[in-house]
């Protein structure tokens, strides 16, 4: 096949971030009327390859040819729109408030020549757009009242009314149901009928085989290949995706007495109603337990429901044997249980605060003293900016001047201070530096070590499999394996979080 | 190496920048400003103790509420319905003891009651039903202001003596609501530095998300604000119907917004997590002061809106400018 064929020709794609080369010399094309996936592990370099097509970041090098232009480079999210890329992100990017038409028309209604919005005009395009795209959605109807899936069809057609002739889809299913997945493939084949291209990024391995044409497979920033679908299995493509360097693994050799290591924590037929349906696994005494699924498996909703933080509409709790009935995080602190939120900014530092004020947060909230402990504050702080390596020049300045890594071993020291038996950790080292992330390895194993249940939340598997003792994998709500850690392999991991029908 | 001549200046600045000039501070030094000026320009009628006993006596209630005002705005709320519970705690406890025939100390006891309740209800709509702030305290101000009249009329006069002894005594000639207003903020400056419990507010306010995966009661915590500015302002509601002998049903209004004015002129934010007790003070005795230059100047009342206006827009948008830079 000549170029001219192609609708999407990229070339040697470089893009560097302070410290990370993420992605070093990528090709990548695109035919119309294909669609395209693209797969890898968190950190391979996906998103950042979608977003220099979309025109949110610079290439630092490279080509990109599309639709017959040359050396295109989009200046900015619009620009890349009119040129005819659209993209559906993740998230959802509609005002809930506002109806399906003024959604699709955002900031583009159709105006008279005194910029009154014309209703008619903008009502008619909406209906003949989404007729065009075989759904039954009314204009009119207000958007908060759509399901979700219904949600995600007005943000495709909000993606293609400017006339895409590209569409990107990111984790488009992550939140839908499987009747809506279904009806979801089917507008993805309207789109191809049209002679539309599609980018297909996905974690769910058992949906890239059934709607995709080629996959090209990125693996630390570098593509591995481009394949036919028909090519490929899915065990060739585990494989293709891992064996990066792996990080050394921090367990302690096979320890015999690790058998009789007491479960502190159970949990029995957990569900909160909404992504968690049922899980069931526990915790022991000097061990890391790893959460591992997909976003959206309901890991998160698992860690919350149990730390009283979430809604648990099933489901039993069972800490040292007996069954605790925990409705808040007070009683959890108080059951010593702790929480380290995956997202620091917006749940985990106080960020005007000082550092010790910072670590001081959940003794203070936990403890009965009528004073407050501020020397007492003041030096534990001082011990564990030693003890954890924490580089602030000024523990009374805010929090908000450190790092990420740095910032994260604060809250790390919030729990040290509690001494919790049961610890949850999600995301620990989510946009941290390599340094710091060794470092919150080495002190998530020593807190095991010191007889804790630790549990880990992780999208890195290399993280999980140098961390962890033992790897309970949820997929959709459910828990869908189980592995220790002798026995575990990123490629079990993967299939069992990723493809339905597979367990271990 | 050669040290560097301007080094010993340099450290000196840096030095200087360690002091905060936090706007407390800074307030406090512009009352001091303003009591020296006028003293030199106004010898005769400023300086004196009279005057400035009537300032203190002007500002006391003002000063009680905006320590509960200050406790919720460190939690990132704020309540507009004080100036009604002001209102309607001083006519309810005025009609008690007038028309209902209940023995004095009682009539308090049922008018704090009825305060601790009203500010348990805009906490508990707030922070267990979830409706923000402005819109519950919107309502249940006009509730308030609404029960006052219905129970009071216009006001409920000649109210026992041993009522208004309570609220007219003199002590080291200063009136009892002084002495109220130093005690409420003694109290609750102590509480909000050095306490543990109340420490909490100020996490509350900075991230109410990251506060509640402490295990902070946040909730609970904000009942418990409500509560207590609820029961800050029929307490100043009480006491101002004690020192004139007579409920008066549009006492309170509007007080919520000249208190709120104060509590941010001394520092506090909207946004929470920020704020003191002394500087709600400070904030409170600055718009008094404003009030009684404006009166000895003999400058129109109406200008007086006019330069607290200026100055509160000024102070924020200064604080604005700082923190950017």
């Amino acid at each position: 096949m000549t170029d001219t064929a192609l609708l999407l020709k990229m070339t040697g794609i470089h893009k560097r971030f302070p410290g990370v080369h993420a992605l070093g010399g990528v090709d990548f094309d695109v035919r119309p009327g294909e669609v395209h996936a693209l797969v890898g592990e968190n950190g391979a370099g996906k998103s950042t390859l979608m977003h220099i097509l979309a025109g949110v970041f610079r290439p630092d090098s490279g080509a990109i040819v599309f639709d017959g232009r040359e050396g295109v480079h989009f200046e900015n999210e619009r620009a890349a729109q009119t040129a005819g890329i659209g993209m559906v992100y993740q998230e959802r990017s509609l005002i809930a408030t506002l109806n399906v038409a003024e959604n699709i028309f955002a900031a583009r209604q159709p105006v008279d020549r005194w910029g009154v919005i014309r209703f008619k005009t903008l009502h008619a395009r909406t209906v003949e757009l989404l007729r065009a795209l075989d759904m039954d959605i009314s204009p009119m109807e207000s958007v908060d009242r759509l399901s979700p899936a219904r949600q995600q069809q007005v943000e495709i057609a909000k993606a293609l009314s400017l006339d895409a002739k590209l569409v990107i889809f990111d984790e488009p299913t992550t939140s839908l149901t499987e009747a809506e997945t279904e009806r979801f493939f089917g507008v993805i084949a309207t789109l191809k009928r049209r002679g539309m291209g599609i980018i297909y990024i996905s974690h769910r391995l058992d949906e890239v085989f059934k709607i995709s044409d080629r996959l090209t497979v990125l693996k630390d920033g570098e593509r591995v290949g481009t394949y036919p679908a028909g090519e490929l299995t899915a065990d060739k493509l585990i494989g293709l995706m891992v064996g990066r360097d792996f990080l050394k693994g921090l367990q302690r050799a096979a320890d015999e007495a690790k058998d009789r290591n007491r479960v502190l924590l159970e949990v029995r037929g957990l569900g909160d109603g909404r992504r968690v349906r049922d899980v069931s696994f526990s915790a022991r005494a000097g061990e890391v337990t790893a959460l591992a699924g997909l976003n959206g498996s309901g890991r998160t909703e698992t860690a919350l429901a149990v730390f009283g933080a979430g809604p648990r509409t099933s489901g039993e709790i069972r800490i040292d044997g007996k069954p605790a009935g925990i409705r808040s995080p007070q009683e959890a602190v108080r059951s010593g249980i702790g929480y380290l939120p995956e997202d620091r900014k917006e749940a985990g530092v106080f960020l005007d605060m000082s550092v010790t004020e910072n670590i001081a947060a959940a003794h203070l909230a936990s403890s009965r003293g009528f004073r407050e402990a501020k020397s007492f504050y003041r030096s534990e702080a001082d011990r564990f900016r030693k003890q954890l390596n924490i580089s602030a020049p000024d523990l009374g300045r805010p929090v908000q001047n450190l790092s990420g890594g740095n910032q994260q071993k604060v809250l790390l020291a919030r729990w040290l201070l509690v001494g919790p038996r049961i610890l949850f950790v999600d995301e620990p080292t989510r946009g941290i530096d390599v340094g710091a992330k060794r470092e919150v390895h080495l002190l998530l194993r020593r807190l095991a070590e010191s007889g804790a249940a630790v549990i880990l939340i992780s999208s890195e598997l290399p993280e999980i499999l140098a961390v962890a003792d033992r790897i309970v994998v949820l997929r959709e709500g459910r828990v869908s394996g189980e592995f220790a850690q002798s026995e575990a392999t990123e490629e079990g991991i993967i299939r069992c979080a990723s493809i339905p029908g597979e367990t271990a | 190496m050669r040290i560097h001549p301007g080094g010993n200046r340099m450290k000196w600045i840096v030095s200087i920048k360690h002091i905060r000039m936090t706007r407390e501070l800074g307030l406090f030094c512009a009352i001091v400003l303003l009591t020296v000026l006028f003293s030199f320009l106004f010898p005769v009628s400023f300086p004196t103790f009279d005057n400035f006993s009537a300032i203190l006596r002007n500002l006391a209630l003002d000063a009680v509420m905006a320590a509960g005002m200050l406790i919720l705005m460190v939690s990132g709320l704020f309540d507009l319905s004080v100036g009604g519970m002001f209102s309607m705690v001083g006519v309810v406890t005025g009609w008690l003891m007038k028309n209902g025939g209940v023995p004095v100390p009682l009539a308090i006891l049922a008018g704090l009651a009825v305060a601790a309740l009203g500010g348990f209800i805009n906490g508990f709509v707030v922070a267990r039903v979830r409706v923000n702030a402005l819109i519950t305290t919107l309502g249940t101000m006009q509730i308030f202001r609404g029960i006052a009249v219905l129970v009071g009329g216009p006001g409920i006069t000649f109210l026992p003596e041993s009522f208004s002894g309570l609220g007219q005594a003199k002590w080291l000639g200063l009136q009892s609501s002084v002495w109220l207003m130093f005690a409420v903020i003694a109290l609750f400056h102590f509480l909000l530095r050095k306490t543990r419990f109340f420490r909490q507010y100020y996490y509350i306010g900075g991230n109410e998300k990251a506060a509640t995966l402490s295990g902070i009661p946040v909730a609970r915590m904000q009942i418990f604000a409500f509560m207590i500015s609820g029961v800050l302002a029929g307490l100043a509601g009480m006491a101002f119907s004690a020192r004139i002998a007579t409920s008066v049903s549009v006492a309170g209004d509007g007080a919520e917004l000249r208190i709120i004015t104060a509590v941010i002129l001394g520092g506090a934010s909207l946004k929470g997590g920020k704020g003191s007790i002394l500087g709600a003070l400070v904030g409170v005795v600055f718009i008094a002061m404003i009030n009684n230059l404006m009166i000895i100047a003999k400058i129109s009342s109406y200008w007086q809106s006019i330069v607290i206006g200026i100055v509160l827009v000024l102070a924020v948008s200064m604080d604005y400018f700082l923190e950017k830079k």
